[in-house]
């Protein structure tokens, strides 16, 4: 446990400096406020709506496929650090082991690769509504849009 | 230089005999996965086929293991013992005939996903996981896979708001309650220094403290399991998710949420039973509770998956009663009659849901009663099931609900508990007027003529099965206790009987 | 001399962390200008090269490159207004920039530069590499409180695509780093180091093992060097604040010393990151040829062979900058997602059996499994990317809607390039 003074010290430090940082310029620095210099920068024009919308579902998809994989991943730090140096039955036993937990693993990913969690051209990320209006009105047709890579 | 010294399990110490069934279960799962990336958007057949055929080899391998002694492995991380047993093949058969008629249902509805099938498998899994184990945190573990894959499956009609809102009810609701077990399992860790059911008595023998930690930890794992038995103060969301989830997945939950919420709870309460003083009182309060509010509050309901929901909570009431009294009375009732229950309340449970699902059209689930008028005129076989399944579940002499509440009855009353037998008797009489005007429902001539309502072959098979299973199971009582007891046959009847289980 | 052995065992943290956090703080300036500089000669430019130039009286200059520019646009940066828009959520967009620089300061916290215990690492902790991985995912924090706090959609987006690019590369960084953990049995940083002093594959003797030079450490050395450059936010993954589409990203409302901070963070993270590259792949502060272990067998000359290869390493990273172009964003998840990660898993697995088939057999039938194993992992990585055809290689094809009739494509940037207007 002792060893981890150096971590005390060091995020206590580092908390010091960063915190000192931020806060030096906010005394040191002239303040001016008007409405103009303290409205939200969007290229020079009057800022429209909030900038708190909703946003693409892909992102939180990618955050749980993130999280899943990871988790998944985390099991094994503990048995790799045993691994190199345990007697050769029991890395042929866990060898396997492993084998069969990665195997779950690769099963979920090629899923989520086949299924187009991570694909990110506008076909999948855009609802397609939004897509007739914004491109269709330009065609003479009116075809059916037709996404290259269907979500389930 | 890091030492190993941890006593791993090595192969030949694990009885793979006894975890193989939830492995096919959950290989099978993984192979219907890999079937539906290989040809996506195309029609399941594959899927059932395969998945049918693994369930079917997971029972078998199941089914062997009836009447063998009690023993664990893998580090006394599963247990196999004859009620776990018992459930398990229970779980495997109803998930396999919620598979036999889901793909014709699917495509009513236009929600025909190839996902569906791995998700039902996995989620079986994980109530076989449940029914398999003393150790809280695979009880846990297996509780959280079943749970995941019916949030996801309640929600399988994404394009309607019913079912979006089910789902989202589950899932909120439902974590709510894992987080009131977990809770539960960490109390019971520190007042034990174990997670294993089975050193309960650790935190007896000790300091005050610990005892009062191991009340409120069990009382917490009461919380969390009752929701997923859907036992009353913990019940508001079963009628909402069961009616707003599409047919086939209600039917799959009704009796496989069901069915391994009842194995943990059996797990807690028999590991409990030394400080039964503390909580046996509240429990049945609890099962009394159950059984009035869920057959009353049926009453009221005008959709019929609405009142199968709340006569669903009025069977958990009633398996209550059955394990209560095995833990009242461990020397004087047999579990196998909370077993019995739980076989005729798969038939009838899942039969009455498969055969709701014929009323589906235009890819729209309406299941008003209304909606089964003129069932009588369209498919004579679809009204006869669904007279049989409610005859069944009023409890009418020949068929098996009848015996399975009778013999909780009995059970109740030779273990001293004399109240739960009363409030089941009575409640049993509210029930009949409600499952009568199901009934009535599919028998009302309806003068204008709507589109045609017949079953699909899968769907007849389905509720055959069913219905076999009701009939014999109520015509053969002896053989099947003697079969769910895991006795050795004394009588050549027993053959047939084992055919009747062993069907999936 | 002190004689720090005997002190308390938190002042010898204090000093420790000190001999760390102050050079890190002093380097930082320096390295702003070395790549100003160095991009400038890459681009046929100047660059810097006015301030810290000095007349003597007697009218001659002693130049010092403009190495004080750095330092010099610090000191006008704090004294510069700090303007606080009004529309943001206070508390979180003061705290962001803090949170942003100190996992760059906190990462070196298990970094060995030297071979001397007493001075370095900070904490010669059991969990080393897992203390690095966790601190640096921490990085995503400042970015994202940024965006969601300064209420610019710019900022958003820049926080938001920072977010999806951080936690994306992570896994593939992870993966990386389970091979190298994998075969030098531990997660601690100075048993890599030491690991990596035997003998080189196992077979040369007079060279050191730098798993650089190992062909799965090879592998594990790219993947893990792309996702540095990616977990930095720096080119060709600048995406977060790509000027031409976001104006600057996350920190479009930061201004003054604020927004130094985010620069500041950036840098010393990218200088701490190439830290920890040359510790675990290039052998810390190991002298690759075995006669010259004496030299980096010191206090000082471990500290200066960890500071070659940290600062070339650096140097690469600019070099990258100064030759690739950004990628778009679904070329940049598609690179995480389905390149590197299945490389690093692969890479992973075939580790283990490489062990394994070396414990049981010997060296050379191990090398032998590796590479066999490798070359058929990658044909049948290949042979998945083929068979999935539309999926993979259009992420490098211009970004089109194919219709449902099959005969047209249209260019979504640009409907009437391909005459379907009317």
């Amino acid at each position: 446990m002792e060893s981890y003074i150096g971590i005390l010290v060091l995020v206590a430090v580092a908390a010091i400096v960063c915190v000192a940082m931020v806060s030096l310029s906010w005394v040191l620095g002239p303040k001016k406020v008007t409405p103009y210099k303290s409205s939200p920068y969007e290229c020079g024009v009057t800022p429209e709506g909030s900038a708190r919308e909703r946003f693409p579902i892909k992102f939180y998809l990618v955050a749980i496929l993130f999280i899943l994989f990871d988790i998944e991943v985390i099991f094994l730090w503990s048995w790799m650090t045993i691994y190199r140096d345990s007697e050769v039955s029991f890395q042929l036993f866990s060898f396997i082991e492993m084998l069969v937990y990665m195997s779950t693993w690769i099963l979920g990913y090629i899923y989520a690769v086949r299924v187009g969690a991570i694909d990110w051209d506008e076909t999948t990320s855009l609802d397609p509504a939004k897509l007739e209006d914004t491109v269709l009105p330009k065609l003479e047709a009116k075809p059916v849009l037709q996404p290259a890579t269907e979500g389930s | 230089m890091p030492e190993f010294n941890a006593a791993f399990p090595l192969p030949r110490e694990i009885d793979f005999a006894m975890l193989m069934p939830v492995i096919m279960v959950l290989v099978t799962g993984m192979i219907a996965l890999v079937i539906e990336m290989l040809r996506p958007k195309q029609n399941n057949n594959l899927i059932v086929i395969f998945s049918i055929a693994g369930l079917m080899a997971a029972g078998v391998a199941t089914a062997i293991q009836f009447g063998q002694p009690e023993k664990t492995t893998l580090v006394e991380m599963v247990l196999r013992d004859q009620f776990g047993l018992i459930c398990q093949l229970l779980l495997v058969v109803a998930c396999a005939l919620t598979i036999l008629f889901s793909e014709t249902y699917l495509r009513s509805r236009r929600i025909a996903f190839g996902e569906f099938y791995p998700l039902v498998l996995w989620s079986t899994a994980g109530a076989m996981i449940m029914a398999s184990s003393r150790n809280l945190l695979v009880i846990f573990l297996g509780l959280e896979i079943l749970s995941i894959s019916l949030y996801v499956l309640a929600g399988l009609a994404r394009a309607e708001l019913r079912s979006e809102e089910s789902s989202l009810k589950y899932f909120l609701l439902g974590s709510f309650a894992s987080g009131f077990f977990l809770y539960g399992i960490a109390m019971f860790y520190g007042a034990t220094g174990s997670l294993d059911l089975a050193f309960l008595a650790n935190g007896l023998t000790g300091n005050p403290a610990a005892k009062t930690l191991l009340v409120f930890g069990i009382g917490l794992m009461f919380v969390g399991l009752g929701f997923k038995a859907a036992l009353v103060p913990f019940h508001q969301w079963t009628p909402d998710v069961y009616q707003g989830a599409p047919t086939n997945v209600t039917a799959f939950m009704a009796v496989c949420s069901k069915i391994g919420a009842i194995a943990a709870l059996f797990r807690v309460l028999v590991a409990a039973a030394p400080m039964k003083a503390d909580w046996l009182p509240a429990m049945m309060a609890i099962a009394m509770l159950t059984m009035i509010v869920g057959n009353a509050v049926a009453l009221l309901q005008k959709d019929v998956k609405r009142i199968l929901g709340y006569s669903s909570i009025g069977h958990a009431g009633y398996l209550l009663v059955g394990l209560l009294a095995y833990v009242n009375a461990p020397d004087q009732v047999s579990i196998a009659t909370t077993g019995y229950y739980l076989l005729s309340y798969t038939f009838m449970t899942l039969g009455a849901f498969a055969v709701i699902s014929v009323v589906t059209k235009d890819g729209r689930d309406t299941t008003r009663l209304e909606d089964l008028n003129g069932l009588w005129q369209r498919d004579r076989l679809a009204a006869v099931l669904l007279v049989v399944f409610m005859v069944s579940l009023i409890g009418i002499p020949p068929s098996a609900g009848f015996f399975g509440k009778f013999f909780i009855f009995q059970d109740a009353i030779s273990a001293g508990l004399v109240p739960l037998a009363i409030v089941l008797a009575i409640s049993s009489a509210i029930s009949v007027a409600y499952y009568l005007q199901i009934a009535r429902a599919a028998f009302v001539v309806e003068t204008e003529p709507r589109p045609a309502m017949r079953m699909s072959p899968a769907l007849r098979a389905t509720g055959l099965i069913c219905l076999l299973g009701v009939v014999l199971a109520g015509i053969l009582v002896t053989p099947v206790q003697r079969f769910l007891m895991g006795t050795p046959a004394e009588e050549p009847m027993e053959a047939s009987t084992t055919g009747l289980v062993g069907k999936g | 001399m002190f004689d720090v052995a005997s002190w308390h065992p938190a002042l010898q943290a204090l000093l420790r962390v000190l001999l760390f956090v102050l050079p890190l703080l002093l380097v930082v300036p320096g390295l702003i200008w070395w790549e100003r500089r160095l991009l400038s000669w890459m681009q046929d430019r100047i660059g810097p090269n006015r301030v810290a130039t000095i007349t003597l009286k007697s009218g001659r200059k002693i130049k010092l490159f403009g190495l004080l520019q750095p330092i010099a646009d610090g000191i006008k940066l704090f004294f510069k207004e700090d303007i606080t828009p009004s529309a943001i959520d206070r508390l979180i967009y003061f705290v962001a920039p803090a949170v942003a620089l100190f996992p760059a300061f906190a990462l070196g916290g298990t970094l060995p530069w030297s071979g001397n215990t007493l001075l370095t690492p900070i904490a010669d902790v059991n969990v080393g590499i897992l203390y690095v991985m966790a601190i640096s995912s921490l990085g995503v924090y400042g970015i994202v409180l940024a965006g969601y706090a300064s209420n610019n959609k710019y900022s958003l987006m820049g926080g938001l695509r920072a977010t999806a690019q951080l936690i994306s590369y992570e896994l593939a960084m992870g993966m990386s780093l389970a091979a190298i953990v994998l075969a030098s049995g531990s997660l601690k940083m100075t048993q890599m180091v030491t690991t990596q002093q035997g003998d080189l594959l196992g077979v040369v003797p007079f060279l050191n093992n730098w798993f650089i030079f190992t062909p799965f450490g090879f592998v594990a050395a790219v993947v893990f060097a792309i996702c540095v450059i990616a977990e930095t936010n720096r080119a060709p993954f600048d995406l977060p604040e790509a000027e031409n589409e976001l104006i600057a990203g996350y920190h479009t409302e930061y201004s003054s010393m604020k927004f130094a901070v985010f620069f500041m963070g950036e840098y010393a993270a990218m200088l701490v990151f190439a830290g920890v590259f040359s510790t675990v792949f290039l052998g810390g502060y190991d002298m690759f040829i075995d006669p010259l272990e004496g030299i980096a067998g010191t206090t000082l000359g471990g500290l200066a062979t960890f500071m070659f290869k940290t600062v070339a390493s650096f140097t690469c990273f600019i070099w990258l900058r100064a030759s690739l172009p950004r990628l778009r964003y679904d070329q940049l998840m598609s690179l995480g997602w389905r390149t590197l990660l299945p490389v690093a898993v692969s890479n992973f697995i075939v580790v283990a059996l490489w062990i394994l088939i070396t414990n049981k057999y010997g060296v050379w039938q191990g090398w032998i499994a590796y590479l066999g194993s490798f070359g058929l992992l990658f044909a049948v990585y290949l042979a998945v990317r083929g068979l999935s055809k539309n999926r993979v290689d259009n992420a490098l094809a211009p970004r089109s809607i194919s219709l449902v009739d099959g005969t047209r494509s249209v260019n979504v940037a640009d409907p009437q390039a391909e005459g379907v207007g009317s």
